[in-house]
């Protein structure tokens, strides 16, 4: 099985999470740790990068739900970015473009963080 | 090499050894004095055999005997010193009675018989346990070198016995009495049990071998010299005489080596001990290992052996789990103490120890604050717990004494150390496992909840055809379906997928069954009925957790089909040789509580005719993966269902099913599978499927 890894970089006030390979069940918690620790660090600007991510689950998907709101909360969001097709349209039918920002490239999200900043 | 009688039982031994010498007490009686030839034959000939029986049997009552060298020792040393006694005795007492002279009376027969029996066994039994002490801790089997000095023993006996006829044999008796002299030396070096003896018992034997070194030398110059007892001997048998010389001999050289080796083994003895004790504790260890399923009660009994084997006064154990120690056992030191030391020595944040590392008092000092009574440990060692090059922990061991850890303690720690590492490993797994078994039954629980909430049977209805599959993954997911008979003939039907799996899914779904079935009496429009089930979620709904769905209501009256999507797979409809794949906007349950989610809801109403089909499915279908990662996808779904649109749903849902696993046959499955196929057929019969 493709194995999964998560990594957060940027500089400040924006994250950026590269998330890798295969989020499902069991590689979830993973990513809600990496979540958290964020949050602990009071970072709210969030960008995910999916240029690696193969294949995600429902409750994969859960994770961006559960922390979506914290981030609003406090100024911040979840935005998503570089995802490919196939992860997109699972995205696409639960309707998560209706409720999260989907960018191309990473660069855009960021800058879209940077002009509400102002 | 078998001799004679050897097989027989103890018993059988014993009678045979009394026979002869109550055969030999008797010929003596008749015939006390050696005058002719044939006399001296017989009566040696008696003397051989009372010699060879009563040895076969002693040597097999000793060998039933628990094989202490000790005891053996001890053993041969009483029976000689019982000798040294009779010997004393009788020089002191009895040899100035000039009654008391050879000679034919009964009352001489009688004690010279008494004396020389008692002799003879007293002999057997010395050279039953030199030869017992000789087989021990051997590793290749010596008993051709023990045979040969016994052959020569006889012969000597022989020998002796042939002077006596003849003078001029003389050189014969010289030889076999040198060469077996020989022998015996050689045979006396075969003392490997000496080393296994712990240093008391080295001690002990080391006093005790001098004194039966002496005495076997004072009993062999003695029984030439004592002028009655050699006499007595003499008189009774001359191959006797020869016998118990060379056993005397035997003895004193026996002993002697057994001395100066002991002598020699005395400085290693201890450095020995604790090899011995270190053997023992780890094969305990690596018992307790499989036996014990506690990390902590091992922990424990490693720390206690530890201290033990290494002369130190304290030893405690530290896991490490995701950079953080904890403290599983201590021993004689409190946990602050060790908690404090572990830190100073392992500084977290630091790159790991990876091999032992001692820290002497100094260093502790250093890197400790002041406030640390630990300043009393001269020395403190720390073995990392090493597997597959991770660090599980550290075994500490503190030591008072001025004495570094030499290179042996530290292998004695190091050995420690890898033991436990190898039962944390143990234990870990063990752990996994009962987990994976509490999951295993937790997955059948859901399992069962979720074969209950599924409906079996579809309902039957005039015009419809409903066909439907349904795989639940070994971790359950969350998926669910179920129809309603609506009134004014109406049929409503409900596909739904719960995010995440096993026990918390089910739950859910359970839920979401009792929302669709009381909404279903209730609300008509498949939007209104969505928001409202929405709604209802909102309270129970974890906020990751969230649920796609299909509703829909087939109106046979008006042949169409109503129904909305929130966040679900897409319906497909075929209809006129095309599928349409079908997804009318919408969010999954629970994505949004807001007005968000009924703004974005469509509704869609399509028409529903003759020979139309509807599928339904949830994503562990497209989602399905081969080994290559690849996914089962949406487009061989379809093609499946063009193709057999004509044949009866059955055949297409076995179709689907059959493709798919045939897909990802050698991949377990990871979600569930569920597809539902409605097809409306026109011509059928009521009550008939």
């Amino acid at each position: 099985m493709v194995d999964f890894s998560v990594d957060t970089r940027g500089s400040e006030p924006v994250q950026i999470i590269d998330v890798k390979g295969y989020l499902d069940a069991h590689t979830a918690p993973e990513l809600e740790g990496v979540f958290n620790k964020l949050i602990d660090e009071k970072k709210f600007q969030i960008v995910v990068n999916f240029s690696d991510l193969t294949y995600i689950s429902s409750a994969g998907l859960g994770v961006f739900m559960a922390y979506v709101e914290t981030m609003r909360e406090n100024n911040g969001d979840i935005k998503f970015s570089n995802m490919n097709e196939s992860v997109y349209n699972i995205f696409d039918l639960l309707g998560f473009p209706m409720l999260y920002e989907f960018y191309k490239d990473e660069k855009e999200a960021v800058e879209k963080f940077n002009q509400k900043g102002k | 090499m078998n001799l004679p009688f050897t097989k027989l039982a103890a018993t059988q031994k014993l009678e045979n050894a009394l026979l002869v010498s109550i055969l030999f007490f008797i010929f003596k009686i008749f015939f006390p004095l050696q005058d002719s030839t044939i006399i001296i034959l017989i009566n040696e000939t008696f003397a051989f055999l009372a010699v060879y029986f009563w040895l076969l049997y002693i040597v097999s009552i000793i060998e039933f005997k628990v094989k202490s060298p000790l005891a053996i020792v001890l053993n041969a040393g009483i029976l000689n010193a019982l000798l040294f006694f009779i010997i004393a005795v009788s020089s002191s007492v009895l040899t100035e009675d000039p009654a008391f002279s050879p000679g034919t009376g009964f009352l001489y027969v009688l004690i010279s018989s008494l004396v020389s029996f008692v002799f003879i066994a007293g002999n057997v039994y010395i050279f039953a346990a030199f030869r017992e002490l000789f087989f021990l801790k051997q590793k290749r089997d010596p008993r051709s070198y023990f045979n040969v000095m016994s052959l020569f023993i006889a012969l000597a006996f022989i020998a002796q016995v042939l002077e006596k006829l003849n003078d001029s044999l003389d050189f014969l008796t010289d030889t076999f009495f040198v060469v077996s002299i020989v022998l015996i030396t050689v045979n006396s070096l075969r003392v490997a049990w000496i080393a296994f003896l712990t240093k008391r018992q080295k001690l002990y034997l080391l006093i005790i071998s001098v004194v039966l070194s002496i005495l076997f030398g004072i009993n062999f110059y003695l029984t030439f010299e004592s002028m009655l007892v050699n006499q007595v001997i003499l008189n009774f048998s001359y191959g006797l005489q020869m016998f118990f010389s060379l056993i005397m001999i035997y003895g004193t050289i026996y002993f002697g080596v057994i001395f100066f080796t002991t002598l020699f083994h005395l400085p290693t003895a201890e450095a020995f001990d604790r090899k011995a004790e270190e053997v023992s504790s780890l094969m305990d260890l690596s018992k307790l290992i499989t036996e014990v399923f506690d990390f902590k009660e091992l922990a424990d009994t490693v720390t206690t052996v530890t201290n033990k084997v290494c002369n130190s006064e304290s030893s405690w154990l530290v896991t490490k789990n995701n950079n953080e120690f904890e403290l599983i056992s201590v021993n004689n030191i409190g946990f602050v103490e060790a908690d404090k030391i572990t830190e100073a020595i392992l500084r977290p944040g630091e790159s790991d120890i990876t091999e032992l590392k001692i820290t002497s008092s100094r260093e502790i000092k250093f890197v400790a604050s002041d406030d640390l009574k630990s300043a009393n440990f001269s020395s403190i060692a720390a073995a990392p717990l090493m597997l597959h090059n991770e660090i599980n922990g550290y075994l500490f061991v503190g030591r008072k004494s001025d004495f570094e850890f030499d290179e042996e303690d530290q292998k004695s720690i190091s050995a420690f150390a890898d033991y436990a590492s190898v039962a944390l490993e143990n234990a870990k797994l063990i752990e996994k496992s009962l987990e994976k078994e509490r999951l295993e039954k937790e997955m059948d629980v859901a399992r069962e909840v979720q074969y209950k909430i599924i409906p079996n049977n579809a309902p039957k209805f005039k015009d419809i055809d409903i066909s439907f599959f349904f795989v639940p993954a070994f971790e359950v997911g969350g998926d669910y379906y179920d129809f309603f008979e609506l009134p004014d003939n109406k049929l409503g039907f409900v596909i739904a997928d719960v995010s995440g799996k096993g026990i918390s899914a089910s739950f859910v779904m359970a839920e979401v069954k009792g929302i669709f079935a009381s909404l279903s009496k209730m609300i008509e429009s498949p939007k209104e009925l969505l928001v409202k089930a929405n709604d209802v979620l909102k309270n129970s709904l974890e906020r990751k957790t969230f649920v796609t769905a299909i509703y829909g209501v087939f109106d046979f009256n008006k042949g169409n089909l109503t129904f909305a999507r929130a966040g679900h797979t897409p319906l497909y409809h075929f209809h006129e040789g095309e599928l349409e794949s079908l997804t009318p906007e919408g969010l999954g349950l629970g994505l949004d509580y807001g007005d968000l989610f009924s703004s974005t809801l469509k509704e869609m109403e399509i028409s529903f005719n003759y020979n139309d089909i509807i599928v339904l499915f949830t994503d562990g279908i497209p989602e399905s993966q081969n080994l290559n990662g690849e996914e089962f996808g949406y487009e061989k779904l379809k093609n499946i269902i063009i193709e057999l649109a004509d044949k009866p749903i059955q055949e297409i849902t076995n179709e689907i099913m059959k493709q798919v696993s045939l897909f990802a046959k050698d991949n377990s499955q990871h979600d569930d599978i569920t597809l539902v196929i409605f097809k409306k057929v026109k011509n059928k019969k009521d009550g008939v499927i």
